[in-house]
């Protein structure tokens, strides 16, 4: 520890003093711009510009004075932003400045530029990347690049000529999953679901609420359920169910089949699921649901076959999705299935699916409704009896039911009669055809 | 996405209708409905029938309907969707019926029945309510009393507005709020006396199983209600918890509200000394003096120990039970701190530049790092090796002003010990270099920061300096007397410091000192005599005079006056648009954001943005003191503190250099010794910044930010920071300091000016911060120049940030406690766990910003329910060993 020079703490001699370094930092033109917070793998939860837009949560939840108050501070805190920040775009409008920058930018990163995949990071500024053509090349990157962004094995904007990294591409979202959500609301509605009163009950609870009125489980003290399992016989209106709930809820609905989660390659598929609660979380609230889950959520057993073990790790990836480390935020799972009893365990205990729901076979009361449904639309002459089919001892569930009025019109128009009208007889045959496909060929009545 | 966003709003709706007209088809209905629908129609019909008999029967049992028809939270009930048609009927037939008890009940019917029917704005509800027969209200259900509730604040508004008289609403609320109360919504209770204003009534409502809870609900909305009304809940809050024996709780909201009253109340309406002595050690925290007399404390014996715990004459030893336990006592050099080893060769190759200013800056670490511990590597040791005659070898490598910082230093590090202190400062007493005695005399300030001593050593041994012909003498004995002092509010000082500022041929830096002192002697006082002293000498000032850097410190003595204090400031506020026009914006902008500081004020706030959004010329300056004020009326809680970082991100994009050299200054005071990782980041890009003065505020609110803490992220960056800028002496000092701020008492230091619970702020502490911001918005001239000890300010805010359990003789008790991160856990219902991912420990504890305690075992009860600083523990006669 030297002693100074006398002086030697006065400020006005620096400038004197640093002259023989040479490299006084103030005199180079370009200041290195600082290291990235961090580099390799990027937050998930909070990248960028989305971070710092993201308004403190307010608690409590349910809904009370306090409430209010606090989302009213930050209300007043929004305006006194857009307030300032209009100010200062009259004051000092900085479009020219930024539309110049912009240019400037893209003459930089030049036209057209090759896609490449990044395959390392060396440093601050340097890169190693591949391009779908085969060799490596060790690259810089160009200074306007968000280097925090950047992530080993992330999709690259690269320039044509010298490679280097001048961009990268921000959606990297598999478009297998983009293609699940729902754009268009089916049509199909409550009202249109005959009978299943407590089942639409027991889904309205489960799935709906938890995303619109959260302060009420908040309020009673218990966590909302994650999922809930639809169950039951074929055509008895799990996936009806599923579209009443898409079509009333302004939630997002991502809808899948199981069987698309199974893909050629290995890793794939365990990809595939975590891609799509991904999204499912990027755009929460939202409601995932997962059609036949039995094609890949069969019990597990000693696999012999690589594309049985890989059916199975799809399956623990979505158990992990499900109820995992990371928790999913608003995110709710209908999954549906005909076959409850071949899935495995894990897969429905509570905390991953908190609520299974059956559907049964219509009884009477539903019967009727669902036969009025159907008929609502059609002609019938005077003489059908509904109550004659309504009231039989034979299983129909909703798709038979839809199935004999459906065939009861074809009839009607196979005899091509003037005014379409669909009579009893035509209802009878239909019925016992129907039933005749059912029962694998043996007619209806035939030995009674 | 579903449905398109047209759709979204209004399908529940389309839903609804579509249900409900396909439910008016009977044949939709199911038999049981059905059923009940006809039966309900009967009853219609019934209610009109000229028979009193069966009419009587009809209300009954559609009463009866209603009540036990329960259904899923989703829909209306089914005898209330049934009776919707004929609700039009029944009104009609209402009007008509004579004056009976009938007529009251059908009253009620109606009043249920325009839950759902009655149009928007009609409030039918509430006025068959008032009708009707006053019954039970809780029989109809929560649904109907909530919207009851809701009807009754529109109609008090409404009438309210055309003076009618309220009392039969009152009566409702009444039966109301006793019937929320009963339910476990003491939320909806006190939103509905705060729509009403008649918060006086809860009081007769509370009991003991929810009135923490309620209680709770108030302090937290009085943070956001608009005054004067967060005053008058915080009055229902100390009214309540003092009914319930909750004297610590009650003696907070006092201290809150500033109300030297209640805590007297508090003290006299407890009897029990325990926990008196654990009130003492709340208003030590709190930093401010307050006297017992002998109505608080009845006994001689008793009240000279209470009076001491006030007096903090304990802290030091707290402090150092403290470190013993963590096993800190080991003296850390700077060095150790720099950890220049851990940086690639380039760093140390320029540790040659400029040696007097890392000397300087090597002293600011030693003394950050050791402070309170008695022991260092730098002054003390090598007094001990070499005696007397060449004492203070480390002293003697600081040149000239930086002298006085380094015999200072030794102040910092016999922090709160005041005798041991001031025989060590003693010897510098007698050198005959001025800037040494100047720096001892700070040092005694130093060393008396917060602790009250019956022989007043810094008065003794200080007084006499205040007017000695050397100005650096001068100035270290009015600044030592300002820390020792702040808060006391001490006669004898105002007048021997207003003479200064009255003698007008006292430079200007004096006086500026003295302005500073006397701002934090009296800081929050509002009294007017200091402020007179203030403006004249303001007043006196030639014009180029005003123009110099520590002029800032006058109009800033003035705001600390009135810190806190609100509108108290106004008529000040008013002379200071007489002066000359170089200081009066900066007046202005210093008197605003002292006077709103820790109010959360949003105007405030939207003023002073509203200054920050100018684009000056040159010469200006009064934005920077805008936007630290900004941070200082922004800090109040954590909704506005996290808006306010946004608000400062836009000042950063748009703001011209002043104000961006304000701005990481902001954001220090904002997180103080709370590194929170979003601001880190914004500091650490700043810290790169091509305008030096932003890089070297932003590596000191590094510091600020991670004061206390330890860090690593913080600590590696500074690192970084270190060998990026080793050519540049003046950054590297900034780094330098940050660093010892980083490490200050080995970690167990804080600077937050908020303690219990985030819930109370010294005034002091805050004061001591501000004015060291404020000195650091001139950085070249002030803090780089050699008035580099306004550094020192910062000791103001420093405080163990510990929780130290004593027994009930005040020694040292260690017990298991839990500690985890703070969950607000306001409004909801049960009893939620207060922490979260915690860890127990055994005391004494380190507590980090956000991080809350409590007790692991049922042995001792707490008497505070706040675990921090100190806690007085009692056995718990329930306790049974398992």
């Amino acid at each position: 520890m030297g002693q100074g020079t006398p002086g030697g703490l006065n400020r006005q001699g620096l400038p004197g003093d640093r002259k023989p370094d040479g490299g006084d930092k103030k005199e180079k033109k370009f200041e290195p711009a600082a290291p990235p917070a961090r580099v390799g793998r990027k937050q998930r939860k909070q990248k960028g510009p989305e971070a710092a837009a993201r308004l403190p949560t307010v608690t409590p939840v349910s809904k009370c004075k306090l409430r209010l108050l606090k989302l009213e501070r930050t209300k007043d805190y929004l305006l006194m932003e857009e307030e300032f920040v209009a100010n200062q775009e009259r004051l000092k409008p900085q479009e020219e400045k930024a539309e110049e920058d912009r240019s400037k930018v893209d003459d930089l990163r030049g036209s057209p530029m090759s896609v490449g995949n990044l395959e390392e990071l060396i440093d601050e500024n340097h890169a190693i990347v591949s391009s779908s053509v085969g060799p490596e090349y060790y690259v810089g990157i160009l200074s306007f690049v968000d280097k925090d962004q950047l992530e080993p094995g992330c999709a690259i904007l690269m320039h044509n000529k010298v490679l280097s990294v001048v961009g990268l591409l921000q959606d990297e979202v598999d478009p297998m999953v983009s293609v699940m959500k729902v754009e268009k609301a089916p049509l199909e509605s409550y009202a249109d679901i005959g009978g299943l009163d407590a089942q639409i009950q027991e889904i309205k609870e489960a799935v709906e609420l938890p995303l619109t009125h959260p302060e009420l489980y908040e309020d009673i003290g218990i966590k909302p359920p994650k999922g809930v399992i639809l169950y039951g016989e074929p055509g008895t209106g799990k996936t009806l169910l599923a579209k009443a709930v898409a079509n009333s809820t302004s939630a997002t609905f991502l809808r899948v089949v199981g069987s698309e989660l199974i893909q050629k390659y290995l890793g794939d598929g365990p990809k595939l699921v975590r891609e799509l609660f991904r999204v499912a979380d990027d755009l929460s609230p939202s409601i995932v649901f997962i059609d036949e889950i039995d094609a890949v959520g069969t019990k597990r057993y000693d696999a012999h076959s690589g594309g049985e073990r890989e059916i199975q790790r799809t399956m623990l990836e979505l158990l992990n999705q499900l109820d995992g480390f990371d928790s999913r935020g608003d995110v709710k799972v209908i999954l549906a299935t005909n076959r409850i009893e071949s899935l495995d365990p894990a897969l429905l205990r509570p905390g991953r699916i908190d609520r299974k729901i059956e559907f049964p076979l219509p009884d009477i009361k539903t019967r009727r409704r669902i036969f009025q449904i159907h008929t609502s639309r059609m002609t019938l002459a005077d003489d059908v009896n509904l109550e004659e089919f309504v009231m039989t001892k034979d299983e129909f569930s909703g798709a038979d039911i839809k199935a004999i009025c459906t065939e009861a019109g074809l009839l009607a128009l196979r005899e091509r009669r003037m005014k379409v009208e669909v009579t009893h007889a035509d209802f009878k045959k239909a019925k016992d055809k129907v039933m005749f496909k059912k029962k694998e060929g043996v007619p209806e009545g035939l030995y009674m | 996405m579903a449905p398109d966003p047209n759709r979204a709003g209004t399908s529940a709706a389309a839903k609804d209708d579509a249900v409900a007209k396909k439910k008016v088809e009977n044949e939709d209905l199911s038999d049981e409905d059905l059923a009940l629908k006809q039966q309900l129609e009967l009853y219609v019909e019934r209610v009109q029938d000229p028979d009193k008999g069966l009419q009587k029967v009809a209300l009954e049992s559609m009463r009866q309907e209603i009540r036990t028809s329960t259904s899923s939270m989703t829909s209306v009930p089914k005898p209330l969707k049934f009776l919707r048609p004929h609700y039009g009927t029944l009104k009609a037939y209402y009007e008509t019926m004579g004056e009976s008890d009938l007529k009251k009940y059908l009253a009620d019917i109606l009043s249920v029945l325009a839950l759902t029917m009655s149009a928007e704005g009609e409030r039918e509800s509430l006025k068959y309510r008032l009708l009707g027969s006053e019954g039970d209200i809780g029989s109809w259900g929560h649904e109907y009393v909530r919207n009851l509730a809701g009807e009754i604040a529109q109609e008090y508004a409404k009438r309210q507005s055309e003076e009618v008289p309220i009392d039969d609403l009152m009566e409702l609320v009444q039966q109301i709020v006793a019937f929320h109360m009963k339910h476990n919504a003491e939320p909806e209770a006190v939103d509905l006396l705060m729509e009403v204003e008649d918060l006086d009534m809860l009081v007769e409502h509370v009991d003991k199983t929810n009135f923490k809870r309620t209680c709770l609900y108030l302090t937290s909305s009085a943070r956001y209600l608009p005054g004067p009304d967060d005053m008058l809940v915080l009055d229902i809050a100390y009214t309540i918890y003092k009914k319930f024996g909750e004297y610590p709780n009650a003696l907070q909201i006092a201290l809150f509200l500033d109300n030297p009253q209640y805590v007297r109340q508090v003290f006299t309406s407890c009897d029990d000394v325990q926990r008196k002595k654990q009130f003492c050690y709340m208003l030590a925290r709190h930093g401010i003096t307050f006297e017992l007399d002998e109505e608080m404390a009845a006994d001689d014996d008793d009240r000279e120990m209470l009076q001491d715990i006030i007096n903090n004459s304990k802290l030091s030893e707290g402090y150092l039970t403290l470190a013993r336990d963590i096993e800190v006592m080991e003296p850390k050099s700077p060095e150790d701190i720099y950890k220049a080893h851990l940086l690639d060769g380039r760093a140390s190759a320029g540790a040659s530049v400029d040696s007097a200013r890392q000397n300087l800056a090597a002293t600011f670490v030693n003394a950050f790092v050791n402070a309170g511990f008695g022991q260092d590597k730098l002054m003390t040791v090598q007094s001990d090796s070499s005696s007397s005659g060449s004492s203070g070898n480390w002293l003697f490598k600081n040149k000239e002003h930086g002298k006085t910082s380094a015999a200072a230093s030794l102040g910092m590090i016999y922090l709160w010990d005041v005798d041991s202190g001031l025989a060590q400062i003693d010897k510098y007493f007698h050198s005959n270099d001025n800037h040494v005695i100047a720096g001892a005399l700070l040092g005694v300030g130093i060393v008396n920061c917060g602790i009250k001593n019956d022989c007043d050593p810094a008065m003794a041994l200080l007084g006499d300096y205040t007017d000695k012909e050397d100005t650096s003498i001068r100035i270290g004995a009015i600044m030592g007397l300002g820390i020792a002092y702040a808060g006391s509010q001490n006669e004898q000082l105002r007048e021997k410091l207003t003479a200064i500022l009255n003698d007008t041929k006292a430079p200007l830096d004096v006086s500026a000192f003295t302005a500073i002192s006397l701002g934090l002697i009296y800081v929050g006082s509002c009294n007017e005599e200091v402020a007179q002293a203030i403006i004249f000498s303001l007043m006196d000032r030639s014009e180029s005079e005003l123009g110099e850097p520590l002029t800032r410190f006058l109009p800033l003595g003035l705001g600390l006056l009135y810190l806190g204090k609100q509108d108290s400031v106004e008529a000040t506020a008013e002379v200071s648009k007489t002066f000359n026009e170089k200081i009066r914006k900066y007046c202005d902008m210093t008197l605003l954001s002292c006077a709103y500081a820790g109010t959360g004020n949003v105007l405030k706030v939207q003023n002073l943005l509203g200054h920050c959004s100018q684009h000056l010329d040159k010469g200006e300056t009064h934005q920077g003191p805008a936007v630290l004020g900004i941070a200082m009326v922004a800090m109040a809680e954590e909704l506005g503190l996290e808006m306010a970082i946004r608000s400062l991100e836009h000042l950063l994009q748009y703001g011209e250099q002043n104000i961006r050299r304000a701005v990481p200054l902001a954001l220090g005071l904002l997180c103080i010794s709370n590194p929170k990782v979003n601001v880190m980041d914004t500091l650490s890009r700043l810290s790169h910044d091509t305008d030096s003065e932003v890089a070297m505020a932003a590596v000191i609110s590094l510091g600020l930010i991670g004061a206390g803490t330890n860090n690593a992220r913080i600590a590696g960056m500074l690192r970084n920071l270190s060998s990026y800028y080793y050519k540049d002496t003046s950054l590297l000092f900034c780094v330098r300091i940050a660093q010892g701020l980083v490490h200050l008492g080995k970690g167990l230091l804080t600077l937050n000016p908020y303690h219990s619970d985030r819930f109370l702020l010294s005034p002091t502490a805050l004061a001591g911060l501000i004015t060291m911001l404020h000195a650091c918005l001139d950085m070249k001239a002030i803090v780089l120049g050699k008035y580099h000890y306004v550094l020192y300010f910062l000791v103001l805010a420093m405080q163990p940030r510990m929780l130290l359990t004593v027994d009930e003789s005040l020694k040292p008790l260690s017990v298991p406690v839990r500690v985890g991160q703070a969950v607000d856990v306001v409004g909801q219902a049960g009893r939620p766990k207060t922490i979260t991912g915690f860890q127990t420990h055994s005391t004494p504890v380190l507590l980090a910003a956000g991080d809350r305690a409590e007790l692991a075992t049922e042995k001792y009860i707490p008497l505070s329910p706040i675990l921090e600083g100190f806690v007085i523990l009692k056995e718990n006669p329930d306790y049974t060993e398992e």
